[in-house]
């Protein structure tokens, strides 16, 4: 990369690189402010394709800029996951000063992470009939309502867990195709994205409709990854397949997504919103940068420009924004963890 | 004149103790005074504000030091302060807001009202305060709550503050308001009693008494009575004004220079020059005309000095034209967004960043390089045109390589579950079920295929080991477990019987059995030389063990006879099996019989069969694969089964 010079002051500063034995692909940061504040757990699977995948919480410490495992925190995970997230309000958790991890994958499962060992909660089947359960490929963990978690499914549809209660609360058919990605909106809102190129919305309180909000350009050019902004809710935004354009959508007025921002020089791979501003949402793609972007108020003529970028040098393939510590927004390309400041 | 240049400090804070007097003797909630921008020509801004209305909290601060019109006036700059300090975190998001004796949290509706109106301008004849000016005229607003936002752009916000009435009146060249959460109508004589009292009468504004307000009667009359000037103020404020008569009625030329410069100013407006204004007026009105040309996201807060240090600006009939359609547009919806909390869509970036920061308090985003402390430098840099043309190719030709491996085929890894969904098209409308089995289709297509695979290894299951009877899969297993232990049962047996064999017969036996095993596992080609063995093989056996196997076929063979419709004969020398059958012709029975050998471990070796009058004969020579699993009966029972079903 051209400023290579200027990379070893960048990683003394204002960026720690973890290297990780595996190739990562999913990667949350805790919510916990609670015990540990210099201890800030962040949680990466490994993704390899075969059954021999695991999940390493690590320890973020922002005043000495270091990223170490904690020991005894790691467990295998033998289907790669397709995300990990912790409780997003960890003091109404079900267990008291302890924080809880859900991963997805074969099952949606959720774990316990003490201070030095992690228990399974339980593993969340969908079928009643079998121990089989269609492979999930997203889910999002409702932070106004913590005991509601949403999957995503191959199998078009997308199954509300209650899980407090560890049963289904509702599962539905959300697309012709695989679901994708699934976000909350509100308590009871949530949308997904799909194979079908449709975001859709859906409300617990009238389960017999959904409202499609965006159809992508070619049709069934699948989309891939949704984010909703907990800031503003007005707007959300998508990712699709083999596509530099990040997608931003605002739910009144369906059909015209409100901006395009492509400035990616290859296919987008993860957003994210700023968890403390309306305005501001970052992307990760196949070019190796982050870039932060600044909606504005209205587009101007030539597109719009990101505020700011970050080159990693190789595709980024998972970008998440700290809400804890919204200086931080951590990326992972190839086996490495990166945490920038931002 | 230069006399009240020096002192427009002064005049500022007698204006604030004007409006303080006015709208205390009324009882009202707020007074406003708007005045011109001094950076913006032809626009009204805050120019100062006296807030009468209820209070939530009261942080005070040496309160008690206070009498009842200081804590007034200080609650009045508290609102101010922390105006000021919400939009200095606005336009500098760096800085920390400064401290303010208030938060937002201690203000009541309608002191959020009054708090928001500090961001407002008027265009000259947009808004009630606009429009008070373009007209020169009093405008007196009930039901100012449910007032068409054209008329009122404060409308949805004094909804929410229950701002009732609102009324405006020129005064100095900018627009006094006062509002208040009744429902007052329309009176003349209280907008003269305020103008007459309060803001003319001179001895109000340069009262140095400090218990001044608090002696201020109530009693409007007396007041009014008092004061020399009201017929003709009176006059002054008739709805068309006559400028002469402004001009001639002023009768002060005392230490009061907002009375002097008042006429002066309205004889501008209305002539546009007026020789008679002074050099003064000239130089400020060109000073405003030069350095305010561009709109620009300005910080009102900056203004009020400067608002304050003219107190006699002109107002530029000029700029009317620069009305600008959006701007109600825009104030409209920041109005709305109060309310809704999620409604605004405006293209200025000026009221809608005022307007966020106040209403939803949110934290700016701290972002880019610029601006930070020095150890805190960001990892992201400016972007620039220019960097992005250095850009790694990926390494890959597949874009999206890892997302796609997650999404597309990461699912896979369960086999053979690939989504039928490619295959419907068309419906739309997603459909609501909650019974799973019903709902994912795919999901339900591929269970039933799980199921029915486990349906027939149990039936295969059954069909091998003794039936107790029943055929449900508990049993089935029951029976499997049995018949296992019994099997294991037997070959101890038989091996202890073997050992006894093998002691007598031990130098001979040995290599013809391997040699067997040997044969037995390249199948047809070596069936005599296998034959021979068995035959060799048994003649070499302990009478007992012979004695036994033939008992065995005798007995199947027995068994056999007791089936009328079809018989199956079953007869088993070590690994050799022959089977007889006799049952009557159906389509792909054969085919089924020989599956069902195949999964007894059988290899069919010889197979003759002949169709006579609808009735199946079938003779087949057949063996077992590796080692002997079934019984003669186990064998048969199956055939039998499979012969009954097809």
């Amino acid at each position: 990369m051209d400023n290579s010079s200027q990379e070893p002051l960048l990683r003394s500063e204002n960026s720690v690189t973890y290297d990780c034995p595996y190739p990562i692909y999913s990667m949350a940061f805790s919510s916990s402010a609670a015990s540990l504040p210099r201890r800030r757990p962040i949680a990466v699977g490994s993704f390899i394709e075969e059954l021999n995948n695991r999940v390493d919480i690590l320890s973020f410490d922002e005043e000495t800029l270091s990223v170490k495992p904690i020991p005894g925190l790691s467990f295998d995970h033998p289907y790669p996951p397709t995300k990990l997230m912790f409780h997003p309000k960890p003091a109404a958790s079900l267990i008291k000063a302890t924080d809880l991890l859900a991963s997805s994958g074969d099952y949606l499962r959720l774990w316990e992470v003490r201070d030095s060992s992690i228990e399974p909660v339980i593993t969340l089947n969908n079928s009643k009939t079998s121990e089989f359960c269609a492979p999930l490929t997203s889910f999002d963990w409702n932070d106004v309502e913590p005991r509601r978690i949403g999957t995503s499914s191959i199998d078009t549809t997308c199954t509300i867990w209650d899980i407090e209660k560890g049963v289904v609360e509702t599962q539905l058919i959300a697309h012709d195709k695989e679901v994708y990605d699934i976000a909350w909106g509100e308590a009871g809102v949530f949308a997904s994205v799909s194979a079908d190129g449709s975001v859709r919305i859906f409300d617990l309180r009238d389960k017999e409709h959904s409202t499609i909000i965006y159809e992508s350009p070619q049709p069934d050019t699948p989309l891939l990854r949704l984010a909703w902004n907990k800031q503003d809710l007005r707007y959300m935004a998508t990712i699709l397949m083999d596509s530099n354009k990040v997608v931003v959508l605002d739910i009144r007025s369906p059909t015209m997504p409100v901006a395009e921002l492509e400035r990616h020089q290859a296919s987008v791979n993860a957003i994210a919103w700023a968890p403390q501003s309306a305005r501001h949402i970052c992307s990760g793609g196949d070019d190796g940068q982050a870039l932060i972007w600044e909606l504005p108020t209205v587009a101007g003529p030539n597109g719009i420009d990101p505020m700011s970028m970050y080159s990693a040098g190789s595709e980024i393939n998972q970008l998440q924004w700290s809400a804890a510590q919204p200086d931080w927004i951590a990326i992972a390309f190839s086996n490495k963890l990166q945490l920038l400041r931002v | 004149m230069e006399i009240q240049l020096q002192d427009q400090n002064g005049a500022a804070e007698n204006l604030k103790r004007q409006l303080a007097l006015a709208v205390k003797s009324i009882q009202w909630s707020y007074a406003i005074f708007w005045s011109i921008s001094s950076r913006q020509p032809g626009v009204l801004e805050w120019g100062e504000g006296y807030y009468n209305g209820d209070i939530k909290t009261r942080k005070t601060i040496q309160a008690g030091e206070l009498s009842v019109d200081q804590l007034g006036l200080q609650r009045s700059e508290q609102l101010r302060e922390l105006y000021e300090s919400l939009s200095a975190a606005e336009s500098n998001p760096q800085a920390k807001r400064p401290s303010a004796a208030l938060s937002p949290e201690d203000l009541t509706d309608t002191e959020w009202y009054f708090l928001v109106c500090m961001s407002f301008v008027f265009n000259i004849g947009q808004g009630l305060p606009g429009r008070s000016l373009a007209k020169n005229q009093a405008i007196w607003l009930c039901n100012a709550h449910q007032a068409d936002s054209k008329v009122f752009t404060r409308s949805l916000l004094a909804k929410s503050a229950d701002i009732q009435t609102v009324f405006c009146f020129p005064y100095l060249g900018g627009i006094v308001e006062l509002g208040v959460t009744e429902l007052v109508s329309e009176d003349r004589n209280l907008i003269q009693h305020i103008k007459t009292n309060f803001l003319d009468n001179p001895n109000a504004v340069i009262s140095k008494i400090p218990n001044y307000v608090s002696n201020n009667p109530r009693n409007d009359k007396d007041f009014m009575c008092a004061n020399p000037v009201k017929d003709i103020l009176e006059a002054d404020f008739s709805p068309l004004i006559e400028c002469e008569n402004v001009q001639v009625s002023s009768p002060k030329s005392s230490s009061n220079g907002f009375e002097s410069n008042q006429p002066g100013e309205e004889s501008f407006m209305i002539e546009a020059i007026n020789g008679e204004a002074s050099q003064v007026q000239s130089w400020q009105f060109m000073d405003d005309e030069i350095s305010n040309c561009i709109h620009n996201s300005m910080n009102s807060s900056d203004c009020i000095s400067q608002t304050y240090a003219n107190p006699k600006r002109m107002v530029p009939p000029l700029y009317d034209e620069k009305v600008n359609n959006n701007f109600l547009h825009d104030l409209h919806e920041c109005n709305q967004k109060k309310l809704d909390s999620f409604d605004f869509k405006s293209d200025d970036v000026h009221y809608q960043n005022v307007l966020s920061t106040l209403l939803k308090s949110s934290h700016q985003l701290i972002l880019g390089p610029h601006c930070r402390k020095n150890n805190m430098e960001s990892s992201f840099v400016n972007w620039k045109k220019e960097r992005s043309v250095v850009f790694q190719k990926p390494r890959c030709a597949t874009s999206q390589r890892v997302l796609k491996k997650v999404l597309f085929e990461v699912t896979k890894m369960h086999g053979d579950l690939i989504p039928e969904s490619s295959k419907e098209n068309g419906k739309k409308e997603s459909i609501w079920r909650p019974e799973a089995d019903e709902i994912d289709r795919n999901h339900v297509m591929a269970e039933r295929k799980r199921r029915e695979k486990l349906h027939e290894r149990f039936t295969l299951l059954g069909s091998l080991v003794p039936s107790s009877g029943k055929v449900d899969k508990v049993s089935i297993l029951d029976d499997t477990i049995e018949y296992l232990k019994e099997l294991e049962r037997r070959v101890e047996e038989l091996e202890s019987q073997k050992e006894v064999g093998e002691l007598e017969g031990r130098t001979r036996r040995r290599p013809q059995q391997e040699g067997t095993e040997r044969i037995s596992d390249s199948y047809g080609s070596n069936r005599t030389a296998n034959n021979n063995n068995r035959k060799s093989l048994i003649n070499k056996r302990k009478a007992s063990d012979v004695e036994e196997m033939e008992h065995e076929t005798e007995c199947c063979m027995m068994i056999g006879g007791e089936s009328s419709s079809e018989d199956v004969t079953v007869s088993v020398i070590d690994k050799n099996v022959l089977i007889e059958i006799n049952c009557p012709w159906k389509e792909s029975v054969l085919l089924e019989i020989m599956e069902g050998l195949t999964d007894l471990n059988l290899e069919s070796q010889a197979v003759q069969s002949s169709n006579t009058d609808g009735i199946l004969s079938l003779t087949i020579k057949c063996k077992f694969k590796g080692s002997r699993i079934a019984s003669a009966s186990m064998i048969r029972q199956a055939l039998q089964r499979i012969v009954r079903k097809s």
